[in-house]
């Protein structure tokens, strides 16, 4: 009986005319669903292809390509509904400690896939999507680099649709590496500011007027080309008035420091930037994902409830978490409607209970003014 | 990706012959069947493109409509899907509050623990205050992280950690101290574990030094600022380092970050309970919750026993393979 209906489901289904239904049907559900918000940056956490491939009999890493055929699935929906960038948790370096054929498996699909998106880039200009491949590069083997780094640059130029591949990735690595880059980037003295006011001028003005006896001499503490050699005698008391001159806010140095010599030119300030001016924003300008929206929708199917390392950094706010049971080679648009159905009426949700509090909140500012 | 049967057909036994069967035409043609139309963007050209759209108008509209049309209906039957699974949700919280009372014995609770597989050692749970009338809010919070924290005693799980996105707990240490010994000592009736209370940066409250054979409970109190805050502070202090020339940027690596986080701000926890109904972090502090169990009932706004043993249970049963 179940084989009958399964076969007359199958016959129905998978019949020309049948398929060009269900192409429309899935064409106006999304076109339905673009009348409402719709998040700008999805990630996906693919789980569930192994058991997937136990649960139909097949090889791991057969089960790994359903997987890759299901993210395409996903990535065309994401495109219809108008979703700007996509980020997919690809390979964990916590994933190198699986069996070799698996991690050399999921590295040649990789590298195929991959020099696929090269071989076809034309298709991908007239979408104007563009691959990115973030994590830690130097943990990836030279070869699958290569085809990595060529399928980036095909890419490169288009702006319109993002995908983010995390291969390998871990999102603590991520913050580590950030939180480097930072520190170098405070280590390396700012670029001069161009200002159309030299500073030298100014002082020269102000001195040649002082010197024609008009004016008392005041205590110039800046660094004029005349002062020059009495730095280096006295460190504290030079350094403690340069206040007004260039990026440095810090008012008294360090009494181990080098003894300040010449500032390499009137202009510029070889000070460092000031540690205290790291921000939030300075961090998230040196994740990986440092162009793309904030994270507003994160899927993880197979049912398990973790985020096990990835996008830690930028889901703690208000991203929406959405755990699903289904493997993710089954995932498909009617397990996704559901999850941006819910998005939608949270999103609508908050913004409702939002409101009045705004409101609440508008009204003393008004009568204030 | 293809959708109909025979392409995907094709296209995987193309694959499995490492892509040597299909030519490059025939893949073209699968391609482009299956692909969506790229999204037109708004064209700058002249009358000619106007005017073709204005015939084609009519269809568009049409079209637009129909979509308005689902897309209320998609929303209207949505509604009405979560209104009953709310309700049905509520009714079913209600039975299983019931059902798993505590009545305040620890050994109803110890009970119903000693069945589990693995009990985390670090829980940690999120609690939400509303942002107006805080005075009565916060009563409420101390009650809640004290009813917590004597649950925790009585699952004999070591430390536990309370987040409140807005630190209010925080401030309120010594109240939180007393609420908590009063209620162990409600629910143990004699001895009950000895209690220590801290929160990061600051000094910890702890009970004097009885040493009770009855175990020792750590509740810390942590808020929003422990979060990216956090990391922004540990930066600081080490591009203030580097620039002083004592560290250089490479000595930073993630063992350093994660020395630095778990001793100063929270060690990770295990287990994390959300008592919202949806599974959203407000600034929960992202390094430590990267292995973390995040355990949400759908749809319960209450705080009660159940989720608390739901969320142990749903732990034991937990699988952590950690990457293999």
């Amino acid at each position: 009986m179940s084989d009958a209906v399964s076969l007359i489901r199958r016959f129905v289904l998978e019949s020309p005319p049948g398929e060009w239904a269900i192409k429309q049907l899935r064409g106006l559900l999304i076109g339905a669903l673009k009348q409402g918000p719709v998040p700008q940056h999805v990630a996906f956490e693919m789980d569930g292809n192994r058991r997937y491939a136990r649960n139909h009999r097949m090889e791991t890493v057969e089960g790994h390509h359903r997987g890759f055929e299901a993210l395409a699935r996903i990535m065309e929906i994401c495109y219809q509904a108008g979703v700007k960038t996509v980020t997919v948790y690809a390979f964990s370096i916590e994933n190198f400690n699986r069996p070799k054929y698996e991690v050399e498996g999921l590295m040649q699909l990789a590298k195929v896939k991959l020099e696929q998106l090269t071989t076809y880039g034309d298709v991908l200009d007239r979408y104007g999507a563009a691959v990115r491949v973030i994590g830690q590069r130097e943990l990836i083997r030279d070869d699958v680099l290569e085809v990595v780094d060529k399928a980036v640059a095909r890419t490169r130029n288009n702006q319109k649709a993002f995908l983010n591949i995390c291969f390998p990735y871990t999102s603590r690595a991520e913050i580590t590496t950030a939180i480097k880059s930072t520190v170098a980037e405070y280590l390396a003295p700012p670029p001069p500011k161009n200002t159309p006011f030299s500073q030298t001028r100014i002082r020269q003005n102000i001195l040649s007027r002082q010197l024609n006896g008009h004016d008392p001499l005041p205590t110039i503490r800046d660094n004029s080309p005349e002062k020059q050699p009495h730095i280096e005698t006295g460190v504290d008391a030079e350094g403690q008035g340069d206040v007004d001159e260039g990026a440095s806010s810090s008012t008294t140095l360090p009494p181990d420091s080098p003894p300040l010599r010449f500032r390499g030119g009137s202009d510029a300030s070889s000070q460092l930037p000031n540690p205290e001016t790291i921000t939030v924003d300075t961090l998230d300008k040196h994740m990986y994902t440092a162009d793309d929206p904030p994270l507003d929708l994160f899927v993880r199917t197979s049912g398990v409830e973790r985020l096990s390392d990835f996008m830690l950094w930028q889901c703690h706010q208000d991203t929406q978490i959405f755990f699903l049971n289904c493997l993710w080679p089954d995932f498909d648009l009617h397990h996704f409607i559901w999850v941006l159905l819910e998005w939608q009426w949270r999103l609508k949700q908050s913004e409702r209970e939002e409101g009045p509090a705004r409101r609440r909140h508008g009204k003393p500012r008004k009568l204030a003014e | 990706m293809p959708i109909n049967v025979r392409d995907i057909k094709a296209y995987r036994k193309d694959e499995k012959a490492q892509h040597a069967l299909l030519t490059d035409e025939e893949k073209r043609r699968i391609i482009q069947n299956s692909l969506p139309a790229p999204i037109e963007q708004p064209s700058v050209s002249g009358l000619s493109t106007k005017e073709r759209r204005s015939r084609l108008g009519v269809r568009k509209f049409m079209l637009n409509q129909l979509h308005l049309l689902i897309f209320a209906l998609m929303h209207g039957i949505f509604s009405l899907y979560i209104r009953i699974r709310q309700a049905c949700n509520l009714v079913r919280y209600q039975i299983s509050s019931i059902l798993y009372y505590h009545h305040a014995t620890p050994q109803y609770i110890q009970r119903d623990v000693t069945g589990l597989s693995k009990k985390p050692r670090h829980l940690s749970a999120v609690l939400r205050s509303e942002s107006r009338r805080v005075a009565v809010d916060l009563d409420r919070l101390i009650d809640e992280t004290a009813e917590l924290a004597t649950w925790c005693a009585c699952a004999e799980i070591p430390m536990v950690s309370v987040y409140e996105k807005t630190g209010i707990l925080k401030k309120h240490m010594p109240r939180i101290y007393e609420a908590t010994t009063q209620k162990l000592a409600f629910y143990y009736g004699g001895e009950h574990p000895t209690l220590a209370v801290s929160s990061p940066h600051k000094d910890s409250y702890s009970s004097p030094d009885m040493d009770s054979n009855m175990g020792h409970l750590k509740l810390h109190l942590i808020s929003a600022q422990d979060g990216r805050e956090s990391v922004v502070d540990l930066t600081r202090t080490l591009a203030e380092m580097s620039q002083k020339g004592k560290l250089s940027p490479q000595d930073i690596s993630m063992e350093l970050i994660d020395n630095e986080l778990s001793e100063g701000i929270m060690p990770e926890p295990d287990l994390l309970i959300l008592f919202g109904p949806n599974v959203q972090l407000s600034n929960y502090p992202p390094w430590q919750i990267r292995l973390t169990e995040i355990f949400c009932l759908n749809d319960n706004e209450s705080f009660g026993y159940q989720v608390f043993l739901k969320a142990l249970r749903n732990y034991a049963s937990a699988q952590m393979r950690r990457g293999k």
